[in-house]
């Protein structure tokens, strides 16, 4: 069981951990002052250690170098010893397994780094077989460089080994790169021992700034995880060494793996400013849920328009013309990259409206192939008897294919621009004797697609099928036919939160629900991870979760994912939002 | 306590767990020997309890190593069937002896006063070479002052030794014990026997007015770098301690084709000792009742014990220099500023952290 490890906070498989030791530590974090070494086996037997609370005592272990053939660390792989102290385990990717120890110490480190492909399937195979709430280190790799693609891998303990022996070789260590000391004119750096100038700086100020510049790196990294935008760093500063975006890319294709870490929602904008931000979850999982859960609810043609730099996009100038032109007489979507197809009833719902992409009219030819293949599964899985383009010159590239690809032809109504007056005219004149859709049908639907999107298709009717709505957008609150609230609409995030009686709703409809088992005790505020018997594989961080138990039934926002409430001993699984005994 | 065939070894899951790698490893070696040739033969320099003589060092193919066959040793590249059948005929191994002095007379003034004899295996093993060749060979070599024969400790026997006595040779066994830790012996090397098994046989020898050399090996596979030197440390000490046993020969690891050490280098799991850590053992032992010598094969290069490239071949030439005058004050010359990389190594590395620098 974990005891003096405990998850804080999360960013996909990044975490803000807390070493419980005598003086507690924040992770991802150095290590090496508090780490007692128990010996190798290799070389003697040795007894089992006292242990203490002052540091991690590595227990007796016998290390796999990268490359030890798997029988022969079966045959090898010690029994680990059960002690009441702060224990670390050594694993392989082969031994990993429960041990019961606080932290797990990763053996091998020196043939993963460098390896893209190698490092990534050892790290994601020890964290799916060691506890989600005990630490992980990979001892003697850290570097400044490197530092920030391992943390958000999801390796929490490090150590100065590495920062120091390449200072020892002549090698300044920087976030972006490794330098020859001898080739430095000067010294890209203000820490302490390089303010003396380049012309008596030796390899032993050489390591104490490698040092100095490791551990900043390290505050950097955790500040990015706390802002949930370790990612949005990573896109920038990874790319100074192959491997690292290397790196990052195929943990991308480790898709199941940063799923089920990564939050519902987030407070943090997303910065477009790669191609790879269209492979992250967030973005992946807007598109397949707008294909696959979302359904459009107006009789009314589509009406395709770009997006807008300001967010929410009905917010802005231009889609205050469009508006004005539609006047509710089309079902709005905004096309932009990186999200894909952003429906008018979703245009809070993140990460629609906490992203910041450099616009630039150009399209490269991923992000056409992109929104082409949203736009695509949109147009298949909602049908529209029109489909009204109201989109600039460089939109037509994705337009064009999906018409060709549907068969089907759109109405383009933009000349030059979309908000000259002429083509807000040719917009207003193609819906001209459509019908218009009410206040009320507006904010049903808002509702109803926001219930779609967060707890699965058909939500919209198995929970809210007799429907008030009260107050203004964007606040608006779900209530049942007789005036019971049911849920509350969360403007920031774009998601709902439910009462006791939308909960209720929710678990008796066909729609697939997000439980929790607790024990017998009654949770105020937050239920802790030891009162959970068994959670939901698909809960995710910021997902709605239901808690039944003999003794109460309540609702609240999940702290963690499913599978890591299921499986630690520590840390705080949930908020709780209302409760009722039983 | 230990037999070498195959049959007796097969004993516990780690030793089971290394052959089954090994015997696989070695299978995608496809070369072979011929019969009537030595494997190997070169002129050394030694430093014996007779002072420093010039050596005719020949590697006999007898037929392999029986352990290597098994799986064998996880840093040893020697070939398990090198030849056809796996027992080389005496008339063979007599040719190969024939080719060695061949060789001697072309590369060499006059013979050398000693004759060291290796085979991968046993030369004093019966299966591997008859009593017949043995007594054949003894002859061969009856002009000589010193022979050096290498043999495991089980086969080591006052009566085989008593070959070379009556040649009136001076006799040394060299047996590969390397390391004086049973516990890395085993785990590590993958070599099974036991450090009271060297004791006995260092007994016969003694018995048979003969001396016993031990080759001790330098960083086997999972060790740190502080623990190897640790290890070599104490084995120098222990082996000084066993009468009869006069000389270590200390060698670095080097990787070998074909082998577990190989693998794990290729996945960047191994890196060959440093030659400051050679420097450190000898240093520390050259106090001992004993004399230390060390050849590191390969040194300066990747697979080979190595430092940064700046400063291998000084060290190289101290560590030789050293193997004669058993003088530690060599090593005072050589300097270089990787030994700062070494020395935070060796405080650092820890089995699961390996290797630390390259
Ligand atoms: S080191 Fe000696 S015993 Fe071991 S496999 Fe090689 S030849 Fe055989
Ligand atoms: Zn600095
Ligand atoms: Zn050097």
């Amino acid at each position: 069981m974990t005891e003096y490890f405990e998850v804080i906070d999360r960013d996909g498989a990044a975490r803000i951990g807390d070493l419980r030791l005598a003086e507690s530590i924040t992770t991802p974090a150095l290590i090496d002052d508090v780490l007692t070494d128990a010996g190798s086996l290799w070389t003697a037997d040795r007894s089992v250690p006292d242990g203490d609370e002052e540091t991690l005592t590595v227990l007796p272990h016998r290390g796999f170098p990268a490359g030890t053939p798997d029988e022969v660390q079966t045959a090898f792989d010690p029994a680990v010893p059960d002690i009441e102290y702060p224990t670390a385990a050594v694993v392989t990717p082969e031994t990993a397994a429960d041990h019961g120890t606080d932290a797990y110490v990763l053996s091998g480190g020196s043939g993963l780094v460098g390896h893209s492909e190698a490092f990534v399937d050892a790290i994601v195979a020890t964290r799916e077989s060691i506890p989600p709430d005990a630490g992980l280190y990979l001892p003697g790799v850290a570097t400044p460089g490197n530092v920030a693609t391992l943390a958000y891998a999801g390796v929490d303990l490090f150590d100065t080994d590495r920062a120091v022996v390449r200072g020892t070789q002549g090698w300044y260590l920087t976030p972006d790169g490794e330098f020859r000391l001898d080739a430095l004119d000067e010294l890209p750096c203000a820490c302490e021992v390089c303010r003396q100038g380049i012309d008596e700086f030796d390899r032993e100020d050489c390591l104490e700034h490698n040092v100095a510049t490791l551990e900043a790196e390290l505050a950097a990294v955790r500040n990015r995880i706390r802002e949930g935008r370790l990612r949005d760093y990573l896109e920038g500063q990874a790319r100074h060494e192959q491997w690292l975006t290397a790196t990052f890319r195929r943990l991308d294709d480790q898709y199941a793996y940063l799923e089920q870490r990564t939050p519902l929602v987030r407070k943090a904008e997303i910065t477009a400013a790669s191609a790879e931000t269209l492979d992250r979850v967030e973005i992946q999982r807007f598109a397949e849920r707008v294909t696959e859960r979302y359904r459009c609810r107006f009789d009314a043609p589509l009406v395709l328009v770009p997006c807008s730099a300001t967010k929410p996009y009905s917010d802005s100038q231009s889609h205050g013309q469009f508006q004005d032109a539609i006047h509710f007489r089309g079902h709005v979507a905004s096309m932009t990259s990186p999200i894909g197809v952003v429906p008018q009833e979703l245009e809070l719902t993140y990460p629609a409206q906490h992203y910041d992409s450099v616009v630039t009219g150009r399209w490269s030819e991923t992000e056409i192939e992109f929104v082409v293949d949203v736009l695509e599964a949109y147009l298949e899985s909602n049908e529209y008897p029109r489909v009204i383009a109201h989109v600039p010159e460089d939109y037509r590239a994705i337009t064009e294919r999906v018409e060709e690809r549907l068969d089907r032809e759109f109405e383009y109504t933009v000349e030059a621009h979309p908000t000259t007056d002429e083509s807000l005219a040719n917009l207003s004149e193609a819906l001209a004797g459509k019908p218009k859709y009410r206040k009320r049908e507006r904010q049903h639907n808002v509702i109803r697609a926001i219930a779609d999107y967060q707890f699965g298709a058909g939500a919209g009717e198995a929970i809210f099928g007799d429907l008030q709505v009260e107050s203004h957008y964007p606040k608006l609150r779900a209530n049942d036919a007789d005036g019971e609230q049911l849920a509350a609409m969360v403007p920031e995030y774009g998601v709902l939160s439910l009462t006791l009686a939308g909960a209720r709703r929710w678990i008796e409809s066909d729609v697939p629900t997000k439980r929790v088992e607790i024990g017998g005790f009654v949770p105020h505020g937050s239920v802790l991870a030891p009162g959970i018997l068994d959670a939901d594989e698909s809960i995710r961080v910021g997902d709605e979760v239901v808690f039944e138990g003999p003794d109460a039934f309540a609702v609240g926002r999940a702290n963690m994912s499913g599978p890591e409430m299921a499986r630690s001993s520590r840390g705080i699984a949930s908020e709780v939002r209302h409760v009722t005994e039983k | 306590m230990s037999q070498p065939s195959p049959e007796v070894y097969e004993r516990g899951k780690g030793m089971d767990a290394h052959n089954q790698v090994m015997r696989e490893i070695r299978s995608r070696n496809d070369a072979s020997y011929e019969p009537d040739e030595p494997t190997r033969v070169w002129i050394d320099r030694d430093n014996t309890p007779d002072g420093v003589l010039d050596s005719l060092t020949i590697v006999l193919n007898t037929g392999g190593c029986r352990w290597a066959r098994a799986g064998g040793c996880t840093m040893c590249g020697y070939v398990a069937e090198s030849v056809d059948g796996g027992t080389v005929a005496h008339e063979d191994l007599l040719a190969q002896i024939d080719t060695a002095l061949d060789q001697e007379r072309e590369t060499h003034d006059g013979t050398c006063r000693q004759v060291k004899i290796y085979t991968s295996g046993s030369f004093l093993d019966e299966r591997e070479v008859p009593a017949e060749s043995r007594q054949a060979i003894a002859e061969r070599f009856g002009d000589r002052d010193r022979i050096v024969v290498e043999s495991l400790p089980d086969f080591v026997d006052r009566e085989k030794i008593a070959d070379f006595r009556e040649q009136g040779l001076e006799t040394d066994v060299a047996i590969g014990l390397e390391t004086a830790t049973d516990q890395v012996r085993h785990d590590c090397v993958n070599k099974y026997f036991d450090f009271a098994d060297f004791e006995d046989a260092c007994a016969e020898a003694v018995a048979a007015e003969a001396g016993v050399k031990a080759y001790l090996l330098m960083k086997p596979p999972f060790l740190s770098e502080s623990e190897t030197i640790e290890d070599m440390i104490s084995s120098v000490e222990r082996c000084g301690a066993v009468e009869g046993c006069h000389t270590v020969s200390m060698n670095p690891t080097n990787v070998q084709r074909y082998t577990m050490v190989e693998q794990l280098y290729f996945d960047g799991g191994y890196r060959p000792p440093w030659l400051w850590s050679v420097v450190e053992v000898l240093r520390e032992t050259a106090e001992e009742d004993v004399t230390v010598v060390s050849d590191p094969v390969g040194h300066g290069s990747d697979r080979g014990p190595h430092n940064c490239g700046e400063c291998d071949d000084r060290v190289q030439t101290a560590i030789k220099d050293f193997n004669l005058r058993q003088d530690s004050s060599v090593f005072t010359q050589v300097e270089c500023e990787c030994e700062r990389t070494w020395d935070t190594v060796c405080d650092r590395e820890k089995s699961y952290s390996l290797p630390l620098a390259q």
